[in-house]
This record gives C-alpha cells, structure tokens and sequence, in this order.
C-alpha cells in the first residue's frame, strides 16, 4: 500500500514536470492563434530557446568555473531563462514579420522555422563543442524547490501561476478583447481604431517568449544540457492541448494536464506489465485527432485564424 | 533611387574584388591554402609553393575596375536602348573577361604541375594540389549575369519579362538569398582557414574568412565533379523527390500534407511486411512489396483527408498527429515482441533477433536491385536502362499532339525498343572503384523517374487531375462545376500519402542506408524536407526533380564539409530552412511576383506600352 501510494505521488509529480512545458507553449500559442496567427512554429521556438539557454549559461561560467570548479550561483541559469526567452521572441519576430509583413503562408513559414530550429542549433553546438547532438552539461541550472518529499523547478509554479493571469489578461482586459477582436474580425477591429498590425506582432512575440521559456526549462530547469531534438514534439502537442482546450486558458490547462500525465505514465509504465509504454505515448496524439474530428465536443478555432490580413 | 542602390552595390562589388583571394594555388587537407588576391599571396601557414604565375590577378582586377565604371556610368545614361545595349556590352564582356582568367589561371597552374606529371609524379603528390579559382573571379560572373538581366529589364517589357518567369526568379533569389546567410553563419561560427590562433594582417584576416566561405560552398557543390558524387547525389535525391511529389500533389490540390514523414513510416512498415513474409518468384513478390508500400502510405494520407471531407478536421493538425502516431507503431512493431496489456502477453513476429531495434532482412526477391548491377554487366557499361529512359522520355515529350492514349503506347514501345537496342549495344568497359561499389544508389530512383511522370501525367493529362488541381485553385468553382470534392480530398490525399509510402522502397527495397530492412534511424525526415523540395521546384515536375537533386547534390557535399572543415552536415538543413521560408514570403520581392491577379497585370501593362510604342513608331513613319 505504501508502495503505491508512493508511485502516486512520484506520478503526480512527474506530470506537474511534464505539464509545465506544454502549459507555458500552449499559453503562447494561444495569444498567437487569438490573435489570427497559427503558430505551427512552436517547436522550433522551445528548441531555439532550449539551445540559448543551455549555451548561455554554459558560456557564463565557463570563466568562472575555471578559477573556482565548486562555485554555484544562483543568477546564472536565470540569465540563461532570460536568454532562452529572447531567443524565442527573436525568432517569434522573423516569424511574425514574414506571416504578418510579407503574407506569407502561416504554416509553410511555420515548418520552415522548425527546419531552421533542427539544423541551427547543430550546426553551431559542432563549432563550440565539437558535437552534433548535445552541449556541454551546465553545472548551474535552475535550483529546484524541495516539496513533499519530492522537488520541483520554480518554472513549475511560474507556469500554472501564468494560467490566472493569462485568463484575466485575455477575458478582463481591453487589450485582449482587441486581442480577441483581431483574431475573429480584423476588417471589423480596424474600422475601430485597433492596429492589427500591432497586434498580432505582439502576440506572435509573445508565444516566442513563452516557447523559449519552455525551451529554457528544458535545457537548464529539466536537464543540465541542451540534446538536439530535444523538444521531441512538444511544441505540436501544445498545439493540439491549445485545440483540445478550445483556446482558453482554462481549458489548455485541463488538456496540457492531460497531455502530462499520459507522458508522465509513459515513462512510470516503462517495463511494467500494464501497458507499453510507446502506445501511451501515442494516446494523445489520438485523442486531439478524435476532438479535432468533434467525436469529443466540437472545437472551433478563431474565425481568422490563418489569414493574413490585408489593410 | 535604385540607380544609387545599384551605384553602392557596383562600389562593394569592386571593393570585394580588391580584398577577396581571386584563387586558391594549392590547399591541403583541412583547408589551408595559398590564396591569390590581386594585390597580394597570403599564405597564413607559410605552405611551401614552387615558382607559379601569380601576376595575372591585378591586370585583370584593373579591367574589371574599369568595366564595372563603364556598368556605373551607363546606368546614368538617359535613353533606355543605349543603355541597354552598353549593359549588355558590359556583361557579354565580362563573361570573356572570366573565361580568360580560368584559362589563364589553369594554363599557370599546369606549367608548373605539367613537368612533374611528365618527371612521373603520382597525381597525389603533385606540387600544386586542390587548386580552384576563387571568390574574386566568381563575383565576376554574378556581375555580369546580374548585368544581362539588368539590360533586359531597361528594354520595355523587362519586368514582365521577371514576372512571366516568377516560377524560377522566387526560388532562385532565394537560393541566393539563403547562401548569402548561410554564409554569414559560416564567416561567423570559424576563424578563416589557416587563420586559427593567429594574428593576422586585416586585410589577410578578411582574405581567409572569404576564403573560408567560398570553400564551404564549393565543397557543398563539389559532388557534381566525380561520378561517385552523381550516384551518391542521386541515392540522397531519389527519397526527396518522392517526398516532394507527395507535398506538391497536396499543394495542387489545396492540401497541405504535412505528414509524409508517417506516411513514409507506414509504406515501410507494409512493405516490410510484404517483403519479408511473401515469398515466390521476384517478378511476383517484388510489385507486390512495392504496391504494399504506397498502399501504405496511402492508407495513412487517406484518414486526414477523411476526416476533412467528413467533419470538416484541418488536415495539417491531423497529418502532424499521425505522424507521430505512425512512429509509436513502427516502435511498437520492432522495439519487441512480447508486449503485456494489463498482465495478458501479446506476441509479434517482427523484431529480428539482437538487441537493436530492427525488423527482419527482406528476402532477396523482394529486393530493389542496385543501379550498378543494372548499369554495368560484366565490367562493361550497358546502355539498356539509359537508351530506354531517354528514348522512353524523348519519345513522350515530342509527342505532344497526339492522343494521349497512343502517346503512351509510343512511348512504352520506345522504352522497349531502347531496352533491347541498349542491350545490344558495346558498352566501354568501366573501371568500378570501392566508392562506387559500396554506394547504395539503387532501381528506387527508376521508380521515382516514374513516380515524376505518373505526377506530369495524371495532373496535367487526365480530366481527373484537371478536376483536382481545380479544386486547389478554387473548391467552390469546382464544386459548382460538378466536382464531387469530399471524395476528391480523400482521394488526393490518398495518392499524396501513397506518393510518400513509395519513398519508403528505396529505404526497405533498396536498402538505401545499408540494410534491407526497417530500422530505429529510419530517416522520416525527408518527409519534410519533401515541403522544400515541392516548394522550390514550384510543384512542377522538373522543378521538383531539379530541387531534390540540388538538395542530394548539397547533403552529398555535406558530407565532405564535415569531414575538411568540421562544419556540420546540418547547414544544408539551415540552408534549406532558410529557402523554404524566403520562398514562403515571396523572396521578398514585390507582390506582384507572388499575387497571380498582380502578375497578369504586370503582364497587360507592359502589352499597353508594347502596344503604344508601335503606334508611335508607326506614326512617326507615316
């Protein structure tokens, strides 16, 4: 009994880990998609975000390691967030100048960021590492906060603290009912005075941030080093948890819940005689097709999701 | 305005030619070289360089000086036609002016190289090695180049002239576009050849990182130089234009088929399946493992498209799921093959023995044979394959006015009389080195060649095809034209999938990495890179057999960056990125480049001033 009440708690825990990934891409998304713009570039903005921050704070201590091997501090894998971050919201910015600048096709732009994010990071991790596949491991990353036994990165908290706040920006706000107003009826929104334009650069951007915040936790919160391809498509399960959750912040925190735990099972059933562990990683992926065909309530995306928008 | 921009950008082109290494007289390994600037020899290793030419640089840096001023000038002359015509004097010259440098740069190179040949030195060891002309007499060519294109667009109706062939200017600047960055990363990520740990003079600092970056792009471009290079360029180009004809018929269709990559997983599974476990003549057993991997395919393109016709489900959501779906199944099916469902044991026949993660070899009739047994028969080349391909090709594309039925016939019928001539033909006898032996360049390809043709053929020659691209164009027109469009998608979706599942032949049939069976490192990437490819080529055929072979010509040449300059292979994947998404925004050029309605407006205005300027032409006669 006591086993498995401890199998719980270690489940519990493991989903809140990898939940928070999905939840803070999926909160970016969702700005992105209200606003009109689909961000099927998600994936690539958490890889390029994972990589900033892994090689960020790599190249921080470097110096200060060498002079004191033990030295620990804890500004370091924060400046590395803060890398992470800015490099998704720089990527976010060539993204959003392309789709919203230049009209180009949202999703072929979006695939193409995500081809840059497999082949950039590589290529620059042989130049600093002589490796392809992953950075060196960093000796400060996030410190986690002990709880229950157990112990869990501040990002963690971050995350599901941005869920109220993201429902109160978007729903409480003038700003996101523009927001809101730009991704269902931009002709509509720009006869009232809101710049489109604007707009939906800040959202874009804003998803950048975030996906590069999940990125960041991966690298320096989850493990100390950026692995290629180390998102694993989580970006593309964050956007199936933003249309399994209909858009709303609420909702993308049941489904990415529910997204974490199926992963989090996953690798508690690895070897166990329950179920293998590849066709519970796969049970996601089902379920957003199922919810996306309306066998499991009908999700509707914003009306102009997808268009460019032409003054 | 743009006459200044033009102004600058001749000012950087000279500038660039003064400072840039104009050859490279010998390199080793790794990338060290002896450049030649017109002005100077740097040489940052202090290589040992027997007594060669090294004056000819600066004459010809002078006549370039004083062309690209006659190029600066023209463009202030105020009657278009002259000014065309000194522009194109301009770039015809400079075109021979190029020429006379590579004869002048290679005839000095073999009067030192030439009597060491002659004195019996191997070609290994010869004093001047891995020669090559360099960034400063290349730039002469994008200059005049650039100079031909300007001429024509001074003339009336240039820029229509651009626009009517926007299908190949996009792509192109932005292949340009793409090098020109990934250059940019290059310069940025090493230090110049030859420079490492070393303080350089400026203006020799600035020769290496030139140097270092024209050498990145000719090694990426160097496959094209040896046989070994073609067969390895074409083994990488054959996966990619299936891929890319899976995206392409999307495309045409109005869907975009984001999920190739699962596509291709399922058409392996299926045709793992077939090839393993069926056995009988290969006559049988081959067509059969073959059609089982773009029924698979097909299967796994179909449910999307379903699941659009039906309720309306975006199928770029539902292929990327699928996708990841299919990679869940193909672990499932050869990670183990005892699996447990709440304590009840399930077995599989799939998993090899060992430890990898692998499915069983396909038996040997089931196998795709190599190009090489097919190109050469005891030792001697035979003609049978190439005689039939290009008679076969020849014979369909002259054909154009007859009736499409007859066409084929023809065409068929010539493939067989190039099949059985080809056979009887002599052959020279080759000489097969381990490269070519070992390469994997297998009849996958022959099937792509025909994959390409079933693509030109059912889009733009049958009424089905005609009702799908309409479809792509405007659904609403076709449905209103009597087009059933829910089947359609379904069905386009299906040939899409099915088009990706053949990729999956050259993997498990052809033993394309190096074994005839399903793999952990199954390369299901090339399902995206199928989305470049389809865009580069602009869903055309040829485009599409042109790009994908660029981009194996590249990852081929990748390979040998790695190795010389410890650059990663993975920048063809950033070069790539960089393309699609250059294309994606029209290669920044203005709309009227990308918008069709724009483009044909272009087109009306230039006939209008075509139109007025006879008129006045005739007026002035009368």
């Amino acid at each position: 009994m006591r086993v498995e009440s401890a199998i719980l708690v270690a489940l519990f825990f493991s989903t809140l880990r990898q939940t928070t990934p999905l939840l803070l891409t999926a909160l970016g998304g969702m700005f992105s998609e209200r606003s009109g713009v689909v961000n099927i570039a998600l994936e690539g903005m958490i890889l390029f975000g994972a990589a900033a921050a892994a090689i960020s704070v790599e190249r921080i201590e470097a110096p200060i390691l060498a002079s004191d091997p033990l030295a620990r501090s804890a500004w370091i894998p924060w400046v590395g967030v803060l890398a992470g971050m800015l490099m998704g919201g720089l990527v976010a910015t060539v993204y959003a100048i392309a789709v919203i600048r230049y009209r180009a096709e949202q999703i072929v732009t979006g695939t193409a960021i995500n081809l840059l994010a497999a082949g950039a990071p590589p290529v620059l991790m042989q130049a600093l590492y002589n490796t392809t596949t992953n950075s060196k491991e960093v000796e400060n990353r996030l410190v986690n906060i002990p709880i229950a036994g157990e112990s869990i990165s501040p990002l963690v908290f971050l995350a599901f603290l941005l869920v109220p706040l993201c429902w109160w920006v978007m729903f409480k706000t003038p700003w996101g009912l523009r927001l809101r107003a730009v991704g269902e009826q931009p002709e509509a929104a720009d006869t009232m005075g809101i710049n489109v334009y604007r707009m939906r650069y800040t959202a874009v951007i804003l998803s950048g941030l975030l996906a590069g915040l999940a990125g960041a936790y991966l690298s320096v919160g989850f493990l100390n080093q950026f692995v290629k391809n180390m998102s694993a498509g989580q970006g593309f399960i964050a956007l199936a948890a933003l249309i399994f959750g209909k858009w709303h912040p609420l909702g993308v925190l049941g489904a990415t819940l529910l997204f974490g735990f199926f992963r989090a099972l996953a690798i508690q059933l690895q070897g166990g005689e329950v179920m293998p562990s590849v066709v519970v990683e796969a049970i996601p992926y089902v379920l957003t097709i199922l919810v996306l065909a309306g066998f499991i309530g009908r999700s509707r995306p914003p009306a102009a999701v997808g268009k460019p928008y032409e003054k | 305005m743009v006459r200044y921009l033009l102004l600058a950008l001749n000012f950087v082109v000279v500038l660039l030619m003064a400072i840039a290494p104009w050859a490279v007289l010998k390199r080793e390994f790794g990338g060290v070289g002896v450049l030649l600037t017109p002005f100077d020899l740097v040489n940052p290793q202090n290589l040992e360089l027997p007594a060669v030419n090294t004056g000819w640089a600066a004459p010809f840096f002078w006549v370039w000086v004083l062309l690209v001023l006659v190029a600066s000038a023209a463009l202030f002359v105020p009657n278009a036609r002259t000014r065309a015509r000194l522009l194109y004097g301009v770039g015809a010259v400079g075109l021979l002016l190029f020429v006379a440098e590579a004869v002048v740069f290679y005839q000095s190179v073999n009067a030192v190289n030439g009597p060491a040949l002659e004195a019996g030195t191997s070609p290994r060891r010869l004093p001047l090695r891995r020669f090559s002309l360099s960034l400063g007499a290349y730039l002469g060519v994008f200059f005049s180049l650039g100079m031909l294109i300007l001429a024509r667009l001074q003339l009336p109706g240039g820029k229509a002239f651009l626009v009517r062939y926007r299908g190949v200017v996009v792509p192109l600047v932005s292949l340009l576009l793409a090098s020109f960055i990934g250059a940019l990363v290059v310069g940025f990520i090493r230090p110049g050849l030859g420079a490492e740990g070393k303080v350089l003079p400026l203006l020799d600092a600035v020769a290496t990182k030139l140097d270092l970056v024209t050498y990145t792009f000719q090694l990426l471009f160097s496959p094209i130089i040896s046989l070994t290079g073609w067969f390895q360029s074409l083994l990488l180009a054959t996966p990619l234009i299936f891929t890319g004809l899976a995206v392409a018929f999307g495309f045409r269709s109005g869907l975009f088929n984001i999920g190739a990559p699962g596509q291709l997983t399922l058409g392996a599974i299926c045709a793992m399946v077939v090839g393993v476990y069926l056995s009988g003549p290969s006559w049988i057993t081959l067509p059969l493992s073959i059609a089982a991997a773009a029924a698979g395919g097909a299967l796994w393109g179909a449910i999307p498209g379903w699941l659009k016709a039906r309720f309306g489900a975006h199928e770029v959501i539902n292929t990327i799921m699928l996708n990841y779906v299919a990679a869940s199944l193909f672990l499932f099916l050869i990670a183990s093959n005892e699996y447990k469902f709440f304590g009840v044991t399930v077995h599989l026949p799939f998993k090899a023995e060992g430890f990898e993660a692998r499915s069983n070899e396909v038996q040997e009739s089931s196998r795709i044979p190599l190009m090489l047994d097919l190109l050469v028969r005891d030792g001697h080349i035979s003609w049978a394959i190439p005689l039939a391909l290009l008679l076969g090709l020849g014979v369909y594309y002259t054909q154009r006015r007859a009736q499409l039925g007859r066409r084929l016939l023809v065409s068929a019928a010539a493939v067989l009389v190039g099949y059985a001539v080809g056979g009887f033909l002599p052959g020279p006898a080759v000489e097969l080195t381990s490269a070519l032996t070992s390469s994997r360049f297998n009849g996958a390809f022959l099937l792509a060649v025909l994959a390409l043709l079933f693509y030109n053929f059912y889009l733009f020659r049958t009424p089905g095809g005609y009702e799908l691209r309409a479809v792509g164009l405007a659904p609403k027109a076709a449905e209103y034209g009597g087009v059933n469009l829910r089947s359609k998608i379904v069905l386009a979706m299906a040939i899409s999938g099915a088009l990706a599942g053949l990729a999956a032949t050259h993997y498990v049939l052809g033993g394309g990495v190096d074994e005839y069976r399903l793999k952990q490192s199954l390369p299901t990437g090339v399902g995206f890179d199928g989305i470049a490819v389809a865009l580069m080529g602009q869903n055309t055929p040829i485009g599409i057999s042109l790009s994908a072979l660029l981009f194996g010509v590249l990852l081929t040449g990748g390979l040998d960056l790695n190795q010389q300059l410890a650059i990663s292979r993975e920048l063809v994947t950033v070069l790539q990125a960089l393309i699609v998404l250059f294309i994606a925004a029209g290669g920044f050029l203005p709309r009227y480049f990308i918008d069709p309605l724009q483009a044909a407006q272009v087109e009306t205005e230039a006939r209008a001033e075509q139109e007025a300027l006879e008129k006045a032409l005739v007026g002035r006669a009368g």
